[in-house]
C-alpha cells in the first residue's frame, strides 16, 4: 500500500515538473527566436530588405501562420470553404500578416530596447508568455500565446497592449462575411498597400 | 501488486518520460531546419492543415469567442464622420507638425517634456488608484511625484525610473468606472480626441478636472498647452496609426475594436 502511494505521488510530482518544463521550454523557444531577431535588427550594415528576409526565416518555425489564418475565420466560416478558397485566403492573409509584423519590427532600431520576460501563464493546454518591450521613452506590453504542436512550441496569437491580432482580424472578417461572400473578403485582401492607406471608410 | 513490479513500472514511466523529452527536443531541431526553407515554397505550410481536426480548432475557437468584444455603435454615422475627420487631421496637420517638431527638437528635450506632463497628471492616476483600492500603486505614485518634482526638477527628469516599483500605473477614471463594473455603454469618436465610449467619456471629464492644465487661465493657453502635449507625445509615435491602418481591411472597425480590447485589458489589470 505504501509503495502504491509512493508511486502515485511520484507520478503527480512528475506531471508537475512536466508543466514547469512546458513553461520553460515554451519560453526558451520564444526567447531564442526573439534574440535572434533582435540581433538581425541591430546589424547596421544589413539592408532593410535583407533584414526582413532573415527575420522571416528565423520566425517561420515558431509561427503557426496556417493556424492563425484559420482562427481569424473560426469554426463558423472556415470549415465550409472550398479547398481552393482556403488556399487563396491563407496565402493572402499570411502575406499581409508577415508584412505587418515586419513593418512593426523594423520601425525600431533596437539599440536601447530590451525585452523583459514575465512569468508564463498556463491557459488550458497553452502557454501565454507576457513580455515588455522597454525602450528609453516607452514600454509596450506584448503577450505571446503558444501551443504545443507535434514538434515544438508555436505562436498562434500575439497581443500588443491587450489588442489581439487574431481577435482584431476576426471581427473584421466576420463583418465582411456576415453580409458578403468569401470572394468579397479575398478581394479586400488583394487590395494593394498604397490604396489601403489612402482609404478611410469602407462599407 | 508486488513492490518490485510497482517500482519497475515507475522506472519505465520515468525512463520513457525522459526519452520522450529528449526526442521532442531533437524533433524541434529537425523542424527548424526544414521550416527554414518554407519561404521559398509556400505550399509546404499546409502540412499542418490535416493535423488539425475540427476538435482542435474548437479548442482554440472557444478562447477567441470568450475574448470577443462587442460594443454598441448606434452613433456609427457620426462616428464614421469623426473618424474621417481625425484621419485627415492626423495626416494633414498633426503628423507633419510632429515630424517637424521631432526634426528640430532633440530627443532628450522631448523626453523631458514627456516626463513633465506624465508628472503633472499624477493626480489622475493617484485618485484612480485610491478609488480602485490599489494602495500600493497609490503609494508608488505619491513617492514618484515627490521624487520627480524635486530631484527631477519639476518632473522634467525621471529619477524614479531607477526603481521599477515606482513605474506609473496607467490608471484613469474611465478604467476606474470599468473596475466598478460599469460597461462601455456605446462607442463614440470625438474630434481630435479620437475613440472613446460613453463610460470613458465620463471618465475623461473627470480626468480633466484632475489635470492641472485644465485650471490654466485663459482657456486659450490651456488648449495650447494640451495641443503641445499631444504634438510632443506624437513625436514618439509617428507610424503607429499608419501601421494599424495598413494592416486593416476596414480601418474604422479595426480602430474601434483595438480601442475596446485595449481598454478591456487595462480594466483587468
Amino acid at each position: 500500500m505504501k509503495s502504491l502511494l509512493y508511486a502515485v505521488l511520484s507520478l503527480l510530482m512528475l506531471s508537475q515538473t512536466v508543466i514547469a518544463d512546458d513553461k520553460s521550454a515554451a519560453e526558451e523557444t520564444l526567447r531564442s527566436k526573439l534574440e535572434a531577431v533582435i540581433s538581425v535588427l541591430q546589424k547596421k550594415e544589413l539592408e532593410i530588405e535583407a533584414k526582413k528576409k532573415a527575420i522571416i526565416e528565423i520566425v517561420t518555425p515558431i509561427f503557426d501562420f496556417s493556424l492563425m489564418a484559420k482562427l481569424t475565420l473560426g469554426r463558423k466560416y472556415w470549415p465550409g470553404l472550398a479547398k481552393e478558397k482556403k488556399e487563396r485566403f491563407k496565402e493572402l492573409f499570411i502575406k499581409r500578416l508577415k508584412e505587418s509584423y515586419l513593418e512593426k519590427l523594423t520601425r525600431y532600431n533596437y539599440t536601447d530596447e530590451k525585452i523583459v520576460y514575465n512569468a508564463p501563464v498556463q491557459v488550458k493546454k497553452k502557454i501565454h508568455i507576457p513580455t515588455d518591450l522597454i525602450s528609453k521613452d516607452n514600454k509596450i506590453s506584448m503577450l505571446y500565446k503558444l501551443y504545443k504542436s507535434k514538434h515544438n512550441w508555436k505562436i498562434y496569437d500575439i497581443e500588443i497592449e491587450g489588442v489581439s491580432l487574431i481577435t482584431t482580424y476576426r471581427s473584421q472578417f466576420n463583418q465582411v462575411l456576415s453580409s458578403g461572400t468569401i470572394d468579397d473578403l479575398l478581394e479586400k485582401l488583394e487590395e494593394p498597400e498604397n490604396k489601403r492607406l489612402g482609404k478611410v471608410t469602407s462599407q | 501488486m508486488a513492490k518490485e513490479q510497482l517500482n519497475y513500472l515507475l522506472l519505465v514511466v520515468l525512463v520513457s518520460a525522459f526519452f520522450s523529452a529528449g526526442c521532442a527536443h531533437q524533433n524541434s531541431q529537425i523542424t527548424t531546419a526544414e521550416a527554414e526553407q518554407i519561404p521559398s515554397a509556400p505550399g509546404i505550410e499546409d502540412d499542418s492543415d490535416d493535423a488539425f481536426s475540427d476538435d482542435e480548432l474548437d479548442l482554440f475557437d472557444d478562447e477567441f469567442e470568450e475574448d470577443e468584444v462587442q460594443v454598441a455603435d448606434p452613433l456609427a454615422f457620426w462616428n464614421r464622420g469623426m473618424f474621417h475627420f481625425n484621419d485627415k487631421f492626423y495626416f494633414w496637420i498633426l503628423k507633419p507638425v510632429a515630424r517637424g517638431y521631432r526634426a528640430v527638437v532633440p530627443s532628450p528635450v522631448r523626453t523631458g517634456v514627456k516626463n513633465f506632463f506624465t508628472n503633472l497628471t499624477t493626480p489622475i492616476r493617484l485618485v484612480s488608484c485610491i478609488l480602485q483600492w490599489k494602495w500600493q500603486a497609490a503609494g508608488a505614485e505619491s513617492v514618484r511625484f515627490l521624487l520627480n518634482s524635486t530631484v527631477g526638477v519639476l518632473g522634467f527628469g525621471n529619477p524614479a525610473k531607477k526603481y521599477p516599483k515606482l513605474n506609473p500605473s496607467e490608471e484613469d477614471l474611465g478604467q476606474t468606472l470599468g473596475v466598478y463594473g460599469i460597461g462601455n455603454g456605446f462607442y463614440i469618436v470625438w474630434p481630435f480626441l479620437g475613440p472613446s465610449t460613453l463610460r470613458d467619456s465620463v471618465g475623461l471629464v473627470g480626468d480633466y478636472f484632475l489635470n492641472p492644465v485644465f485650471y490654466v487661465e485663459p482657456m486659450e493657453a490651456a488648449v495650447g498647452i494640451k495641443a503641445y502635449e499631444v504634438v510632443n507625445e506624437k513625436s514618439f509615435k509617428i507610424g503607429d496609426y499608419e501601421s494599424l491602418k495598413k494592416a486593416a481591411i476596414n480601418p474604422y472597425e479595426a480602430l474601434r475594436d483595438a480601442y475596446i480590447q485595449h481598454r478591456k485589458s487595462k480594466v483587468k489589470k
